[in-house]
């Protein structure tokens, strides 16, 4: 018998603590999926992906499968990959251009906004009305600063009124380019792992355990002369994290510092600071360059290298996608170091990435054990300060 | 110095991959040239603004050993075995000082610990088409060591160990 939500979690003033089933439980995944991914705004592209009319993409809402496109309007399209035949996924390519979608079982052809446009050997349906058949689409599509989210179904919110506190965080995230755009690459790091997807995005805002699961990257970076081991410890007394409401957050440090970051302060990025000062001036340029782990509930983190989106496949199997930046406005030599950085910590040959993931099939291993039920997330309650 | 020929160079590849099975690193290290390229694509035609799976220079690439050897590094906690296959070997391009050679690779990789845990005891098969620049200088030496893995962009697993 499954836990009602309500009892997964005890929330008292120096006491926060969350049920395992919350992570290990198939009905409450479940759950998950169409209470918060189905019903929320939830990630579904970039819009660098889509720049011409007929790109398309095709992704997941939670485990929902879904064609992203870009109309001949201009328009964007989330439309559910199912088709309205005989349940077929119509298309199959993770990316690419067209000006249609065929479902290659009966040929029934859909164009890019998903209405239903044609069928062979038509005279087989009778009086079939093509109107009501178009691929099922997001109740809602929103783009904000280039991030495009989805709304599958439901009535709710605006786009513009679920991001209203996280906005400006992923204002500073855009405006590490001078010319406030940014593009995502083709490729992409992307992983898998046997345990739940929270435990990815609670890593993400989790500012504690740099100096322990990413010890190696810290001797591997004062090894090089680049930062000493005492000065990451001390980054961990600077800055913090944010809870922002709506489940989203952010680790922020000030100052950098935080294990794998390329060093945008670099003094041999002097071309660099100028031109953020000069589109945003130099106070502004000084809050850019904070470096912050942006959470976007529930599938969505804004890194400074990349933007990572978390894809919960069952409850004990996830798919971590990793898709690096390219900065507009920044020398290609600067983007490529940008990259170079990237690759060293993240990814799943990374110096970084794969220890995080080793905690994660830890925890989803110990979570098998009875006996013990609660995970204990009270860390810094007792110094917890609200209000802006 | 004379080319190598395909024996010769079927018997430095099979040994590269024992050094690596063996756990040899420091020697197998030592089998890169100074300008070395240990390079992981996955797009490949992407140049610089593309993401990698790995692309190590040779600094890089002492970095990863040194982080294999010298550090705690949770995700080769229980280390990977590893058995390194090599086959299909051609030579394409054969010079008196450097030889091009393209290689099948077969990679089967196990962390050996409690089998009940997930992600221990579960080996998994890597795939790769390799292109190798062999440079004799004057004792054969690797200036690229190229892996074009077949899943290289799919989700993949634990790679924290060399392929």
């Amino acid at each position: 018998m499954p836990r009602d939500p309500a009892s997964l979690v005890i929330d008292r003033p120096e006491d926060f603590r969350v049920h395992s089933d919350a992570y290990t439980s198939p009905e409450i995944f479940e759950l998950e999926m169409r209470r918060i991914f189905e019903r929320s705004w939830v990630y579904v592209a970039h819009e660098s992906q889509l720049a011409s009319a007929g790109d398309f993409v095709t992704t997941r809402i939670g485990t929902q499968p879904v064609i992203v496109s870009r109309g001949r309007d201009g328009g964007i399209h989330v439309l559910l990959n199912r088709c309205r035949h005989r349940a077929s996924i119509v298309c199959r390519l993770p990316e690419g251009r067209s000006q249609q979608f065929v479902c290659p079982y009966h040929s029934w052809t859909y164009g890019l906004d998903g209405a239903l446009l044609n069928v062979a050997q038509k005279e087989g349906y009778g009086d079939m009305d093509r109107g009501p058949l178009a691929l099922q689409h997001a109740s809602a599509v929103g783009t904000y600063r280039g991030l495009v989210f989805a709304r599958l179904s439901g009535d709710g919110e605006t786009l513009d009124e679920r991001l209203r506190h996280v906005r400006d965080y992923v204002d500073l995230w855009v405006e590490r380019s001078p010319a406030a755009r940014i593009r995502v690459t083709r490729a992409a790091h992307r992983l898998t792992y046997a345990g739940n997807w929270k435990f990815q995005m609670e890593n993400g805002v989790d500012g504690y355990h740099g100096n322990y699961v990413h010890s190696s990257f810290i001797r591997i970076a004062d090894r090089a002369g680049e930062r000493k081991a005492s000065a990451f410890a001390a980054v961990r007394e600077t800055g913090g994290t944010i809870g922002l409401p709506r489940g989203d957050g952010l680790i922020e440090r000030p100052h950098g510092g935080m294990a794998g970051q390329f060093d945008y302060a670099h003094p041999g990025h002097a071309d660099y600071h100028a031109a953020l000062d000069a589109a945003y001036g130099p106070e502004r340029r000084q809050d850019i360059l904070a470096q912050r782990n942006i959470l976007i509930f529930p599938n969505l983190f804004l890194f400074e290298s990349h933007l990572r989106v978390i894809q919960p496949v069952s409850v004990s199997e996830t798919i971590v996608t990793m898709l690096p930046t390219i900065l507009d406005g920044v020398r290609d030599e600067m983007n490529a170091a940008r990259l170079r950085s990237h690759e060293r910590f993240f990814g799943p040959a990374g110096f970084g990435t794969p220890d995080d993931v080793e905690m994660f099939v830890n925890c989803e291993n110990g979570m098998r054990a009875r006996g013990v039920e609660w995970v204990r997330l009270h860390r810094g309650l007792h110094r917890e300060r609200s209000g802006a | 110095m004379t080319a190598l020929d395909r024996a010769a160079v079927e018997a430095f590849l099979f040994r590269e991959a024992r050094l690596l099975d063996e756990g040899q690193f420091d020697e197998w290290l030592a089998l890169f040239t100074p300008d070395c390229r240990y390079w992981l694509p996955i797009v490949q035609e992407g140049g610089d603004l593309e993401p990698s799976i790995i692309d190590d220079d040779r600094v890089r690439l002492e970095e990863r050993i040194f982080r294999l050897q010298e550090t705690r590094a949770y995700a080769q906690e229980p280390p990977s075995r590893t058995q390194h296959n090599i086959s299909n070997v051609e030579v394409t391009e054969a010079g008196a000082a450097a030889v091009r050679v393209l290689c099948n690779l077969t990679l089967f990789e196990v962390r050996i610990g409690d089998a009940s845990q997930l992600d221990l005891g579960r080996p998994q098969v890597l795939a790769g088409r390799c292109e190798y620049l062999l440079v004799a200088a004057p004792e054969t030496r690797i200036a690229l060591k190229k892996v074009l893995l077949l899943t290289r962009d799919l989700p993949l697993g634990n790679l924290s160990f060399i392929i």
